[in-house]
């Protein structure tokens, strides 16, 4: 029999849902067992970080100690899988770079409304907070990426099933329209007027057709500036998609790509951007995007 | 690459402020460099096409006159001429405004305009780097010809045209027009006109018109035809110059009427080849307006004549692996060149309508698509590149111009004598619908204090919708400013009423001065 391979697993900062996906495979996780030794992982409690030929980390860079752990990664493994969103681009926690450190802190442990006598903890247990959310390979040199939030069953089988083979995974470089079966009409009718004067919110559900495109419905969705690979899940579940399957490898950033293009396209998509522009555009990839923070002195 | 720059002194004048010997050292990498005094002369168009075979270039940086004076100022497209002629793709020259945008705008300070002169000549050569050759394509020119307005000035050209063998059609959704004051000497002509078996009158309006000189296509609701060139000729009907300006394309002045590029040099010329317009001014003479005519029809004669017209593409391109049939650049594009492949699902440029504007290409939210003359990556370098330069007070502004009257309009002021700062740093872009989100956020990230994005003025815009469209992103661009602590103020749009108007300078340096009221940026 082949020998084994070798695979540690670890998690940065994070829900965790990304090794949980790893049981979405379901009865293939059976025959992915044949062929790999979990070597370390939180899910077999081994906590001392040994030498593999794969080292998978989920989650962002938000910590010392998570930058101490990637940096053992490294070290003792030959390849590094960025596994998921927040390791490929920083994630939801990325969100946090919009304000400064000190403010969140204040946010998170004195002014909720539910805290009362708050401060701040401070003791040298606990590992720093950086002042910046990062991605994985802002902190250490990445071999693999496996995008979304969590990642699929389909392309964890995929790209674990083309590294154990020996070869370069590939992700799809398309947008997730190329996947969606929606009907697409009025987008594709050259015009200087919007493709629509309506402005829907999620909850109109009845009034949502199943069949229609959602922009051209009103209803934001991301789709057109993320990568496709997920199979438009949410789409089918008739829930517009929000992005974190991160831009297409030829977008420079996922945010600016998603204003240029919608905001010629529907008032929704402007109206909502113009409330919330990084809460829509950015909400999976700020710590990647071109300024990734709020004020050069956070660096 | 061999790479060749090719470095004009415009008569001393660039030369005068900008240090050129000390700037030719830093590129003794480069296979060819050479200074030549005045380019356009037969020397030194002898000299660039021997250099070219010579040394076996690829690419040129030409730096001196601005880019526009080549395409402009009658016959000095001969030195473009000569490097096409010599090999070197038409896509593989840059164009370096040392010139209107160094030399005369900072000519009290030489030493800052040598330093940024070399700036401005590294993303000539940079550019090098991203584009590949366009294609070009040969049109066999149809031999008739669209006279629309059935003024005097019409009825005149479409004789001369009828001597020299073309065909004419007449339209004029108002039908035969009132002749005014020189009625009884055109009466003749149009009573010829109407008898002779070549020519045909559409009395309806145009539903489309695309093509290039060569071959036009002008669709009316109900049949179409082609024409190898149009002259324009509707004199002041204001409501009619409106309803055409969008097909086809060519500046106006300030009261609204159809202006040929530059009325000394170019009296007909538009910046549309194969259309030339037959300008209207009150109180023209009767032999002005033949004069003009007859400048009209031999231009279109002299063009038609060839077996063959050359086309350079230079279009949208899309990368089929990234492009996912979203339909967005189809949705924005208004000269309906952005097409759904039936078959493969995917978009597809028709180089026929394309104009090659980049409106699609900010509006992809994939980056499929790119512009051939500027793609995306070298804009971003570009303005890498030019944040390198540190003005002696500081601050930094870039400053986007629109290919139509954003860009010719800085060329204007320099020549006018208008001086600003040396810190403001010209980039030249296609359109203001090309002005992606991502140039804006990498301008600051690369340490701009400001940027300027000088466009042409509302209902001016060439490409039609890049204004209305830059605005639209603008509001955005500004929102995701203000979410990373950037003042949005600090970018700001202004467009310019004509090519000839040095109000960009007063708007840039009343800018400059707020910039400096509100402090650094860090």
């Amino acid at each position: 029999m082949k020998e084994k391979v070798k695979i540690a697993t670890g998690h940065l900062q994070g829900c965790f849902g990304c090794h949980i996906a790893l049981l979405d495979l379901h009865e293939d996780i059976i025959g992915l067992l044949d062929m790999i030794d979990i070597v370390r992982s939180p899910v077999n409690d081994v906590k001392e970080v040994v030498s593999a030929s794969l080292g998978i980390l989920d989650g962002s860079v938000c910590n010392t100690e998570n930058i101490k752990l990637a940096k053992k990664f490294r070290e003792r493994s030959d390849k590094v899988l960025a596994f998921g969103t927040c390791a490929c681009f920083g994630g939801i926690n990325g969100l946090r770079n919009l304000f400064l450190l000190k403010d969140v802190l204040k946010r998170g442990y004195i002014e909720t409304e539910s805290t009362v006598d708050g401060k701040i903890p401070s003791s040298e247990e606990i590992p720093e907070i950086l002042p910046r959310v990062h991605s994985l390979d802002q902190v250490i040199k990445v071999d693999y990426y496996l995008p979304g939030c969590p990642p699929t069953p389909f392309m964890i089988k995929k790209v674990l099933g083309a590294i154990l083979a020996g070869k370069e995974p590939e992700l799809p470089a398309k947008n997730l329209c190329h996947e969606c079966k929606r009907e697409r009409k009025e987008i594709y009718i050259p015009r200087r007027e919007f493709i629509t004067d309506e402005v829907r919110i999620l909850m109109e559900l009845e009034r949502i057709d199943q069949e229609r495109c959602f922009l051209e419905q009103g209803v934001l969705c991301m789709g057109p500036a993320t990568r496709e690979g997920c199979e438009a899940r949410c789409i089918r579940g008739n829930f517009p998609c929000r992005g974190c399957m991160g831009p297409t490898p030829d977008a420079l950033e996922q945010g600016a790509k998603m204003i240029n293009a919608l905001s010629n396209i529907i008032p929704a998509g402007a109206l909502m951007f113009t409330e919330d522009v990084v809460g829509a555009g950015y909400r999976y990839t700020l710590p990647v995007s071109i300024i990734p923070s709020l004020k050069e002195e956070a660096r | 690459m061999n790479i060749g720059l090719f470095i004009s002194e415009s008569e001393k004048v660039i030369s005068k402020t900008i240090d050129l010997s000390a700037i030719t050292k830093n590129y003794k990498d480069l296979t060819s460099v050479k200074i030549f005094n005045n380019i356009t002369s037969s020397t030194s168009i002898k000299e660039i096409k021997d250099e070219i075979r010579a040394k076996s270039l690829r690419g040129i940086v030409l730096a001196g006159e601005s880019p526009l004076y080549f395409k402009r100022i009658r016959n000095a497209d001969t030195v473009v001429k000569a490097i096409t002629e010599a090999g070197i793709n038409p896509n593989m020259i840059s164009f370096v405004n040392l010139k209107e945008q160094v030399a005369l705008p900072h000519r009290s300070m030489p030493r800052e305009a040598t330093k940024k002169a070399r700036f401005m000549i590294d993303v000539g050569i940079e550019r090098l780097r991203f584009v590949h050759d366009v294609g070009i394509v040969g049109v066999t020119p149809k031999k008739s010809i669209a006279i629309i307005g059935t003024t005097t000035g019409g009825l005149f050209a479409a004789r001369r045209l009828l001597e020299r063998g073309y065909n004419i059609h007449f339209i004029d959704k108002s039908g035969i027009r009132d002749l005014r004051d020189y009625k009884e000497q055109a009466m003749p002509t149009l009573a010829y006109l109407k008898n002779h078996p070549d020519v045909r009158f559409h009395e309806k309006p145009i539903k489309e018109l695309y093509g290039y000189a060569g071959n036009f296509r002008i669709i009316f609701e109900d049949y179409s035809l082609r024409a190898g060139g149009i002259i324009v000729a509707i004199d002041d009907d204001l409501k009619y110059t409106e309803e055409l300006y969008p097909l086809l394309r060519i500046d106006r002045n300030e009261q609204g009427f159809f202006i040929p590029i530059i009325s000394d040099t170019a009296t007909v010329e538009t910046v549309n080849p194969g259309i030339v317009v037959i300008p209207y001014k009150v109180d023209r003479s009767l032999s002005y307006i033949i004069m003009l005519s007859d400048s009209a029809s031999a231009i279109l004669d002299t063009l038609l004549s060839q077996k063959e017209i050359k086309h350079e593409v230079f279009v949208s391109e899309v990368d089929e692996g990234v492009c996912g049939g979203c339909g967005t650049c189809v949705k924005t594009c208004i000269f309906h060149a952005a097409e759904l492949d039936p078959v493969k699902k995917l978009s597809s440029t028709n180089i026929k309508r394309c104009v090659g504007c980049g409106n699609c290409v900010s509006a992809c939210p994939t980056g499929a698509r790119d512009q051939l003359s500027a793609p995306t990556r070298f804009l971003i370098s570009a303005i890498q590149i030019l944040s390198r330069y540190q003005p002696p007070d500081g601050i930094k502004v870039l400053y986007l111009a629109c290919e139509g009257c954003g860009y010719a309009s800085l060329d204007y002021a320099g020549r006018m004598g208008l001086e600003y700062p040396a810190g403001v740093l010209p980039l030249g872009v296609k359109c203001g619908g090309r002005i992606d989100t991502q140039l804006i956020l990498e301008a600051f990230r690369s340490g701009f204090e400001g940027v300027v994005i000088c466009k042409c003025q509302d209902g001016r815009c060439l490409n039609i919708v890049g204004n209305t469209d830059l605005d639209r992103r603008a509001n955005l661009f500004r929102s995701v400013l203000k979410s990373r602590g950037i003042e949005p103020e600090r970018l700001r749009i202004f467009g310019v009423r004509e090519c000839e108007d040095g109000s960009c300078v007063g708007n840039t340096l009343e800018f400059m001065e707020y910039l400096k009221t509100i402090g650094g940026r860090r």
